[in-house]
């Protein structure tokens, strides 16, 4: 029996999802477990395993196309393991006796669309010829053009990105008498659609920045007892969580300590109200491949710090790896940016909606600081915190910055 | 590329002349070089004709030579027709080209077959001037394009040239022809201006100019469309979109090998023209290009603009609302590099 691939239920109020990307073709062979495609949801992008091991078939959900949760979007079958197909209405208009049966033991694939084939894709003769000289298949091609039209766009982008991938192929460059790759039409350079990530983020930061009143107040910290409380404690906790503390996992304890005395800093407008929240659950900003994630440590500071820095290393692994899930994304109220490993002094950053806050945090770094009449070197980071005027007063985010650098300067009140 | 290499060898001795006036001159010129040639037609003598093209000719020439016919398309046809297969080279002017209806029979039965159930035995070097098009409020029967209709005969040539240089060069080679040949001469060009060669030139016939080359679209008009056409193309520049521009000149024979080489550049096509788009040159152009090696490289669907579905209008607002505009080739023309749309 084939055992069928769904469109899983990532997230808790998931409804549809797009495929984002087939990592597999129709009659490949995949081992359970193997990434087979990536799912966006209307928050992240999600990698799906295969189910089972045998031979992808069928494959019925095409990139891009948005379809329902629990959804079938292909098969795996066996080796030996004969494929049928079934067209819409061939089992019901043709045996009317036999519907009602069929309906009741029909896996929902058989009336789903049979997967694309060079027949059914829309494509223009010039991105047809192109695809023929080049041995590519205009199934596998997404088209950007109307109703999902193949162009000449789509195949040089495709042809352009095989070049540039480490496997060149024979038959890959520009047809004859059709010139190099140029850029569409009407623009200088190519032009590529947002992921469900970018889509998201652009959406959300567009938002903030122009509907939420930003303020920002800085403030160069002495980071050298923090430094000093870091390295002095680092064996220990390092022995105890299986993991080494790192100073943004520090901060986040430090700053959720701190914003349990500064409510309006966690909390969210709603409406023509402030909504307080009742845990300090703060997101860190991570990078993945160039894409903006911000996974959430809960309960930030709460506990003791090994737990902070333990689900901190927990978090940025998920990241690394690609398992994070939309979950952990979820439910931030406050947020830390720091963009100190890449030599950045100091930043501005935008609120992450509904939140009030953003902390955007700099290098440390050795500076000549004036104390008590002498000129010594300091190791001093800046700290920049964007909060939403509507709620948050100057005075209100200049008292969280004051007990920020308390904090800090004096890490043994974390004690 | 917007002059051609005949003008640029001349450019001596360039003038600026009015496309009425560049016709006048080469009037004049084949009448001074062959005494066969003669003009006839309602009011081309004293007058001067309707649009002032034949002018001061019938002082200069003589009665003889430029001769007031009564108002009968068929019966000057006829004439035409007749001086032509005994020897002459006439020049009829009909005075606005729908009258043209009136002399079917002589041109498409007559003229357009004698040489070929002769087998040759007979030729018909005749010119037909036809001044067409819309734009001057002259409503439903002064205002069409009918060009269509004759590019549909075998036996006749049809052409329509957008600039004083080619109006002057193309009638010369239709007087020169020894088939009859069909010169639309769009009403709103007689006035405009551009340089004309003083000496006595050839544009050949068949043969279309690229006006602005272009890699992302082809634009492909003649006469009031190639102007039109022209001019929306320097605005798709400004767009980013870089449109090449066909000037047909000729639509029977028609230049398939350079319409069907632009679009093997351009993947793109857009065609511009004033007769009723419904089985119009747009749809000849169109499937051309369907059945040429350029199917394979389209990348949009081939495009038209053409005339309304209705009889012109004399509301100018209207007149103007049925026939392609130059905003209509631009917005047209960038919805298909775009979008891909018609």
């Amino acid at each position: 029996m084939p055992i069928e691939v769904i469109l899983p239920k990532v997230d808790m109020d998931m409804e549809t999802g797009t495929i984002e990307a087939w990592k597999v073709s129709e009659g490949e062979t995949v081992t359970e477990g193997q990434l087979i495609f990536e799912i966006g949801t209307s928050k992240a992008v999600m990698e799906v395993e295969a189910p089972a091991s045998g031979i992808i078939r069928r494959i019925s959900a095409k990139q891009g196309e948005t379809i329902a949760v629990g959804t079938p979007v292909a098969w795996i079958y066996g080796v030996n393991e004969a494929v049928e197909f079934k067209t819409p209405g061939t089992g019901q208009s043709s045996f009317a006796g036999h519907a009602a049966a069929n309906d009741a033991a029909a896996p929902p694939v058989e009336r789903a669309v049979v997967s694309p084939s060079a027949n059914t894709v829309r494509a223009t003769p010039l991105a047809r010829r192109l695809a023929r000289e080049a041995g590519l298949s205009l199934a596998d091609i997404k088209g950007t053009g109307p109703r999902g039209r193949i162009g000449e766009m789509d195949i040089r982008a495709l042809l352009a990105e095989r070049a540039s991938s480490s496997q060149p192929s024979p038959g890959l460059g520009p047809a004859p008498g059709t010139g190099p790759v140029r850029p569409p039409p009407g623009s200088g350079g190519e032009l590529v659609p947002f992921s469900t990530v970018r889509r998201i983020v652009a959406q959300r930061l567009t938002d903030s920045a122009t509907r939420v009143p930003h303020f920002y107040l800085e403030a160069a910290m002495d980071m050298s007892a923090s430094l000093a409380f870091l390295k002095h404690v680092t064996p220990d906790m390092a022995a105890r969580t299986g993991a080494k503390p790192s100073l943004t996992a520090f901060i986040a304890h430090v700053v959720g300590r701190v914003l349990a005395d500064h409510p309006l800093l966690n909390a969210s407008v709603e409406g023509e109200a402030t909504r307080f929240h009742a845990g300090r659950h703060i997101g860190i900003a991570m990078d993945r491949d160039g894409d903006l994630v911000v996974p959430v440590l809960r309960h930030a500071g709460a506990g003791r710090l090994a737990e902070t820095i333990a689900a901190f290393s927990r978090l940025r692994e998920a990241v690394e790896n690609r398992s994070l899930k939309p979950s952990e994304m979820e439910g931030g109220t406050f947020t830390l940016s720091n963009l100190g490993m890449f030599g950045v002094d100091r930043f501005t950053a935008i609120i992450n909606p509904p939140q009030s806050g953003i902390l955007a945090i700099g290098r440390t770094i050795e500076t000549p600081v004036g104390v008590d009449g002498q000129i010594v070197l300091r190791p001093m980071a800046n700290f920049c915190l964007s909060a939403d005027h509507r709620i948050v007063d100057g005075v209100v985010a200049a008292r969280f910055m004051a007990d920020l650098r308390r904090m800090l300067e004096t890490p043994e009140l974390l004690l | 590329m917007s002059m051609p290499i005949e003008t640029l060898e001349r450019a001596v001795d360039l003038r600026e002349l009015s496309y009425a006036e560049a016709i006048r001159e080469a009037l004049a010129q084949a009448m001074e070089a062959d005494p066969t040639v003669f003009l006839f037609g309602e009011d081309v003598g004293v007058y001067g004709g309707a649009f002032g093209v034949s002018g001061d000719l019938v002082h200069r020439f003589g009665k003889e030579r430029v001769i007031d016919t009564p108002i009968s398309e068929l019966g000057m046809a006829g004439a035409a027709v007749g001086a032509a297969i005994t020897g002459m080279r006439p020049v009829l002017e009909i005075q606005f080209s729908d009258f043209v209806t009136l002399a079917m029979e002589q041109i498409v039965n007559q003229a357009a077959k004698i040489r070929f159930m002769f087998g040759g035995k007979a030729k018909v070097p005749m010119v037909i001037r036809l001044p067409g098009g819309s734009g001057t409020g002259a409503a439903a029967q002064h205002s069409q394009s009918l060009e269509a209709w004759f590019a549909h005969v075998p036996g006749l040539k049809v052409i329509q040239p957008s600039t004083p240089h080619d109006a002057k060069g193309m009638l010369l080679a239709a007087i020169d022809d020894n088939n009859p040949v069909l010169i639309f001469e769009h009403k709103l060009l007689y006035k405009t201006k551009g340089p004309v060669p003083a000496d006595a030139y050839r544009v050949p016939i068949g043969k279309a100019a690229i006006r602005r080359e272009g890699r992302d679209i082809t634009l492909i008009g003649s006469s009031m469309m190639a102007i039109r056409a022209e001019a929306a193309a320097k605005k798709l520049a400004e767009e980013g979109i870089s449109a090449e521009v066909i000037d047909l000149r000729s639509i029977r024979p028609i230049d398939r090998e350079t319409i069907i080489a632009s679009v093997c550049k351009t993947h793109r096509v857009l065609i511009v023209y004033e007769g009723v788009k419904t089985m119009g040159i747009g749809a000849e152009i169109s499937a051309m290009i369907a059945e040429s090696e350029a199917f394979d490289f389209l990348d949009a669907p081939i495009a038209r603009l053409g005339g309304a579905e209705v009889p012109l209008p004399y509301n100018p607002v209207l007149e103007k609302a049925a026939v392609p505009q130059e905003p209509d080739i631009i917005a047209a023309a960038m919805r298909l590099v775009r979008q891909g749309l018609v």
